[in-house]
């Protein structure tokens, strides 16, 4: 059954409202509209930023709001995003809508067109990437699903500007959409027992009657007393009629009737068919080819980074640069200086020459240099996210859901900022679980980097190990910590970009960005490092500390004494505490089992300084004393089990 | 710019890691976050290596193009 309706009286500052999935353009064609100027705000009570413009243009759109709502998936308000966008299409009657559409995926757009249509506000559809569509072999019968939508549709290249006239001159003409779906009786009778409660007037009474059969319990909550009474129960005695969630049944029976529109208006091109990008994409995150693509891309990772970088790069910036040029030249200039204080504080056994830059130079910036360069290569092809979905499902094993994955491979860019990005996730229970992981085993980009560069010293066993035991104690504590913190998980929605050929140029200038920030970031805290060494050794301090330290170093974990100044200096950053077990190592002063130990006890410390700082600020005091109290002698417990183990089995490598 | 990990459009002009971080009280921080998921890119118009190499590239293409219309 369609229904249509007449164009509502304008508003003069009724908005237009933009809303799309994420990756469609909408922010192009909002840049195409709007012109430059912008203001970007949080909307109220959030931490979700939204931009609001005004139409560049020609009287009489010319200054009429347009909002840019953020990308969301469905009007089903799972995250702050999704809320944010159905509230500020519930707030006020919009002078249009307009969905931004990826012409190239219609199925998925259209079913979020098909929740538009409910809340019964004028409305466009920007087909966008039109030109990509067609040269995919895509033809749309765009006036035949203007026909059947019951609304206006607009192709457009928003990049290039393409349509956007056209759209802009639709806005004052645009009506409601006519076509709406027919769900089954006992969801359309829940739907009319709801409306019945809602304002008689509500433009919305439908759409909003829907969210909130799909469980939308914030939008109930709204209505208060007895209305939010009424509705719950309505929508628990519809639930029981299905032995699915109703958000589930609901979404169901949309794509039932997308791909009724679809069968009508989409001709594919009989050459056209899945590109080799294409295929190796959807392989990619298979359930079961997905996992060996993944090993090998992880392999490649370790060679490229533990051969090219640790071996060949770190021995030739540390053998020839600093050995033969800068550590000589700069000891005898230093040598200058009458003050043997100063000259060890530069070029002695804690110098700042010979132990800070050499390790953040010489040893940390080729490794981090060759991980940047493939993770650059990662993000590029656009395998990256297709990485996530497969880490997804042992994450999920955990007991973590799939939103709490972003911010654990988030972890590879920066733990402390990882941290902070655990506010995406829904429950306390997910950030405080995510957070302890994050701390306990996740390292940073440049960790990692450091370790796949002292890893490169094992040989292939003892990686296994090291993984096995980083991994088996990540499973273990996300598996306690999924049961003793209550609440409960939130769902897990990635989108996945096309498998593309990295770009060269892009790689490079990301890697040298990275490369400067790493850098800029890691330098300041290394000379500090140093110089907290340098302080504790002048003092006698550092050999006082060796020897309470030895219990647990020597006796524990089986390491020599030497390695106590590399925990320490750990405590401060991973992986400068790393580079002190790989020069250790490189010096032939740990063996291949010590260093096994000692790569566990590293990984699992907690990431650096600024993260436990941040830990505080966005958990609290005690949140962070207990992170640290359980991370450090869970660490140092860790290894010394392994210690034992290896000595109980005569296992040495 | 598209979020290498989500996909996610956003306007990097617009964003400003939320420095939280010390070391951002320190130094600055010169991370972009997804608005969408809240991963972390280096804020390349912040790095001074990469606008230089960015201008240096556009040079070379320059140059190549010209010299392969030459050709022609």
């Amino acid at each position: 059954m369609h229904c249509h309706s007449e164009a509502p009286l304008l508003d003069p500052d009724a908005p237009v409202v933009l809303v799309g999935h994420p990756n469609v353009g909408k922010s192009a064609l909002f840049g195409a509209l709007t012109g430059r100027y912008v203001e970007v705000s949080n909307f109220p009570g959030t931490t979700v930023e939204v931009s609001q413009g005004k139409v560049d243009g020609v009287p009489p759109l010319k200054g009429v709001p347009v909002i840019d709502t953020p990308g969301v998936q469905s009007l089903h308000a799972h995250s702050d995003d999704e809320r944010v966008t159905r509230n500020i299409l519930l707030s006020r009657p919009p002078r249009v809508v307009v969905q931004v559409a990826d012409a190239r995926n219609l199925r998925r757009s259209l079913l979020l067109t098909l929740q538009l249509a409910e809340l019964g506000h004028p409305f466009l559809l920007d087909l966008n990437m039109s030109d990509e569509a067609r040269a995919r072999g895509i033809v749309l019968d765009t006036p035949r699903l203007a026909q059947v939508l019951g609304a206006d549709i607009v192709e457009t290249v928003a990049i290039r500007r393409l349509g956007v006239d056209d759209l802009r001159a639709r806005f004052d003409v645009a009506r409601p959409m006519g076509y709406r779906i027919h769900y089954d009786g006992a969801i359309e009778n829940a739907v009319a027992r709801i409306a019945e409660w809602l304002s008689p007037n509500l433009t919305e009474a439908r759409a909003i009657a829907l969210m909130c059969l799909a469980g939308d319990d914030d939008l109930a909550a709204r209505y208060g007393g007895e209305q939010a009474e009424t509705i719950r129960e309505v929508v628990a005695e519809t639930a029981v009629r299905y032995t699915q969630p109703l958000s589930y049944v609901i979404t169901q029976q949309r794509l039932r009737c997308v791909d009724c529109l679809l069968a009508q208006i989409i001709h594919q091109s009989p050459q056209a068919g899945p590109t080799w990008a294409e295929r190796f994409g959807r392989v990619a995150v298979h359930p079961i080819w997905g996992w060996p693509i993944l090993a090998a891309v992880l392999i490649g990772l370790y060679l490229f980074v533990g051969q090219l970088g640790a071996g060949v790069l770190v021995g030739w910036m540390e053998g020839v640069v600093f050995g033969k040029w800068i550590v000589p030249i700069a000891v005898r200039l230093v040598n200058l200086i009458p003050f043997p204080l100063v000259v060890d504080l530069f070029v002695g056994e804690y110098g700042l020459i010979t132990m800070a830059l050499t390790y953040g130079i010489a040893i940390v910036m080729p490794i981090v240099l060759t991980f940047f360069l493939a993770f650059g290569i990662l993000e590029d092809s656009g395998y990256l996210p297709r990485l996530a979905v497969m880490m997804d499902r042992p994450f999920k094993a955990m007991g973590l859901n799939g939103k709490a994955v972003l911010p654990m491979v988030l972890g590879l860019g920066c733990d402390t900022m990882a941290t902070l990005t655990t506010r995406i996730l829904e429950t306390r229970k997910d950030r405080v679980m995510v957070t302890l992981l994050l701390a306990l085993g996740v390292p940073c980009s440049a960790q990692l980097g450091v370790l796949l560069g002292m890893i490169a010293f094992l040989p292939p066993s003892a990686v296994v190990l090291w993984g096995a035991v980083v991994a088996g104690t990540m499973f273990v504590v996300g598996w306690l910590a999924a049961r003793v913190i209550p609440g409960k998980r939130s769902d897990f929605i990635l989108e996945l970009p096309p498998i593309r050929v990295p770009q060269v140029g892009n790689i490079l200038i990301k890697t040298v960005a990275r490369l400067e920030w790493y850098l800029k970031e890691v330098l300041p805290l290394f000379v500090l490092g140093t110089l907290i060494l340098f302080a504790l050794n002048k003092t006698g301090a550092l050999h006082t500390l060796e020897r309470w330290a030895a219990p647990l170093v020597q006796g524990g974990l089986g390491l020599p004494p030497e390695t106590t100044g590399a925990f320490i200096i750990g405590f401060l950053r991973r992986d400068y505490g790393a580079a002190g077990f790989f020069t250790l190592a490189r010096a032939g002063q740990l063996n291949a089992t010590q260093l096994v130990i000692s790569l566990v006890v590293i990984t699992l410390f907690v990431p650096c300084i600024a993260n436990v700082l941040v830990i505080v600020k966005e958990h609290g005091w005690k949140t962070a004393v207990g992170v640290a109290a359980f991370v450090f002698p869970f660490a140092f417990g860790v290894g010394a089990a392994l210690n034992w183990v290896f000595r109980m089995l005569g296992v040495a490598f | 710019m598209n979020c290498p990990l989500c996909g996610y459009e956003f306007d990097e002009t617009a964003m400003t890691c939320a420095s939280a971080c010390p070391m951002a009280a320190v130094q600055g921080c010169n991370l972009v976050c997804c608005p969408n998921c809240g991963y972390q890119m280096v804020d390349e118009r912040k790095s001074g290596l990469a606008q230089l190499l960015r201008r240096a590239l556009k040079v070379v293409g320059r140059e190549q193009r010209s010299t392969g219309q030459e050709q022609k």
